[in-house]
């Protein structure tokens, strides 16, 4: 009687070993999965956002990391795309301005940019604002020089199929921004704030005035590679500029093949 | 975790130099130091200041931290780094030295969840810091670390270890060394069975402290005496007065690349240093600092131009972009010279992470 009652009792201690075991061979890989997911989620993350405005969010939910920073802003917009748009059957616009986007993000990312923000048929880029970016102005006009560039090879391809070409505008323009996490509980994104962001989409509106494709400021121009050819253009009042602005036309970049 | 595990997605391209005879000093130099000859011998031979380095960090001799926290900074700063190659070697050795592979595999999928004492996590996460360099470490971080009882010795130590960590994984990530032979061997049932007497062979010992050399009128000495006690001074000081002793690049170039990386990191010490170095080398103000305004100068020869960019490019990348980025640059150039860009930029990145001591000590 007494063995089997020693018996039944190891039996009923090993089959909670058991499940015991296999409770916690579960929960190990759920921990995994989460914490192979939280990994993933904070690398995605990071393209969005500096490192540590990243670690705040995942570590307490919101980022009240506020920074004033030095950043180099390209404002990038289509010309006379309005008129285009009226013309355009809808699914044609937009896969015209898709494949224009998908390029444009491409160019930024090899530069080092961060896209921060499509507005209608504009981009607005920012150089130096996840990562510090001693070079940041450089790398603002090589993406510049690369964004043309592909641009004409998406027009070479659009008018094969009959399309009508895209031309666009760029202002660069470098200096002080507040750069942290803006919006509401509803929707939040890491921005940047202040007058450089103004000052380059109004460089990038001189553009049609100068009848150029890319323009930067002298506050870029005095960071810039002296290869970088460069043409001066007459100095323009902008709104909320005091004094008129100079600017700069961006021609070409001097290799040593050239 | 198997190694594609670690890294989803990873493309690791073919080894940019081809394995060469190694001569027979070269080998008993390294087996004299790590005890074996592994294959990334016959792929640096080369360049010996390099084979010397990379087998000097590889012994990762310390006096002030427990010896089994180094094989776990190695990893962990090597799968952050996304190196294929260090990694995989790391997980073989932890697998040979006995640990058991559920805690590997914890340790690879989140170290802040593994059995870890709260001091092993911090040091983790300290040498993480110090390798990603973004932003570097500051005196909030040193003092969690002294939280957890490490003296700042062992801080700078393991900050070392981390550095020393950045270096390899640099060399191997540009070069894209092969996985060793060692990842398939710890399967092998032969392997297995000897495996408790290799441990035994291989187990870290703790070194006594040592002093740092005496080197004022060398480069970089004032981050060598900041590892003042640690066997990692000599390591650094034997490892950087051979990179620039070696002439596979000028002098000039290898100090302008130093000093890009140091902008790019941050560190005006470094930066400092570097300038003075060129300026020694003949290379005018005035060029540095358009090289270091720019990142290019008419003055630079095309060699330069081209290594100046690329020096700024290791700082922060993805293996397959470093590994096509060296292809480019040293297109038509031999190994030895390909070996010494590729260890010219690891020291720099190195070098200008340990720096953050300079702040601090």
């Amino acid at each position: 009687m007494l063995w089997a009652v020693v018996a039944a009792a190891a039996v009923a201690l090993g089959w909670q070993i058991v499940r015991a075991r296999r409770t916690v061979a579960t929960l190990e890989g759920r921990l995994e999965s989460a914490s192979q997911r939280l990994e993933a989620l904070q690398q995605a993350f990071s393209r969005f956002a500096p490192a540590a405005v990243v670690e705040d969010i995942i570590a307490e939910g919101v980022s009240a990391r506020s920074e004033k920073k030095e950043v180099t802003v390209l404002f990038a917009d289509l010309k006379d795309f309005t008129a285009l748009s009226e013309r355009l059957d809808p699914a044609q616009l937009v896969s015209i301005l898709n494949g224009y986007f998908a390029r444009i993000s491409r160019v930024v990312a090899e530069h080092r940019g961060h896209l921060a923000k499509f507005i209608g048929d504009g981009v607005l880029v920012l150089f130096g604002a996840l990562d510090a970016n001693p070079w940041q102005a450089n790398d603002a006009v090589h993406a510049a020089l690369a964004m043309r560039a592909a641009l004409a090879d998406y027009n070479a391809a659009l008018g094969g199929d009959g399309l009508p070409r895209l031309a666009f505008g760029v202002g660069i323009h470098r200096g002080s921004v507040v750069a942290g996490v803006l919006g509401s509980a509803e929707l939040m994104e890491y921005g940047v704030v202040g007058r450089t962001v103004n000052v380059a989409s109004r460089v990038e509106s001189l553009t049609r005035v100068h009848g150029v494709d890319i323009l930067v400021t002298d506050a870029v121009c005095e960071a810039l590679d002296r290869r970088f050819r460069l043409r001066a253009m007459p100095a323009s009042e902008v709104k909320g500029v005091d004094a008129p602005l100079a600017t700069f036309a961006v021609e070409g970049f001097e290799t040593g093949g050239e | 975790m198997e190694i594609a595990e670690a890294f989803p997605g990873l493309a690791w391209g073919e080894c940019i130099v081809q394995p060469t005879s190694v001569p027979p000093a070269i080998k008993a130099e390294v087996k004299k130091a790590i005890g074996v000859v592994p294959g990334w011998v016959d792929r640096m031979a080369a360049n010996p200041w390099l084979v010397r380095a990379f087998s000097r960090f590889g012994q990762k001799r310390v006096a002030h931290v427990p010896p089994a926290l180094t094989d776990l900074i190695t990893l962990v700063v090597s799968q952050d780094n996304s190196c294929r190659y260090c990694f995989g070697v790391q997980h073989a050795l932890l697998r040979v030295l006995g640990y058991d592979q559920g805690y590997i595999d914890r340790l690879e999928r989140d170290f802040h969840v593994a059995d870890l004492t709260p001091a092993q996590r911090a040091a983790l996460d300290f040498a993480r810091k110090i390798s990603r360099a973004n932003p570097r470490v500051g005196p909030r971080e040193f003092a969690e670390l002294a939280k957890h009882g490490f003296t700042p010795p062992a801080i700078a130590e393991i900050a070392a270890l981390a550095a020393m960590s950045v270096f390899h994984n640099r060399v191997a990530t540009v070069l894209a060394l092969p996985p060793e032979a060692l990842e398939t061997m710890v399967d092998q049932r032969l392997f297995k069975m000897l495996r408790p007497l290799i441990a035994w062979r291989m187990r870290r010992q703790p070194v006594p402290p040592e002093p740092a050399p005496r080197s004022s009128d060398r480069p970089c000495a004032a981050v060598v005496a900041a590892l003042d006690g640690s066997p990692a001074a000599g390591a650094f000081r034997d490892v950087i007065d051979d990179a620039w002793a070696s002439n596979a690049l000028p002098r000039r170039t290898k100090a302008l690349m130093l000093a890009v990386v140091a902008r790019a990191l941050g560190c005006p010490a470094t930066e400092r240093e570097a300038r003075d170095l060129a300026v020694r080398e003949g290379v005018g103000s005035e060029t540095i600092d358009e090289v270091l305004a720019t990142l290019g100068s008419r003055e630079l020869d095309a060699r330069e131009a081209a290594l100046v960019p690329f020096a700024r490019d290791t700082v922060r990348a993805q293996p397959e972009a470093l590994q096509r980025r060296l292809r480019e640059v040293t297109n038509g150039a031999g190994a030895e010279t390909i070996l010494e860009v590729a260890g010219t930029v690891a020291l720099a990145n190195a070098v200008c992470r340990l720096t953050v001591l300079l702040d601090l000590c």
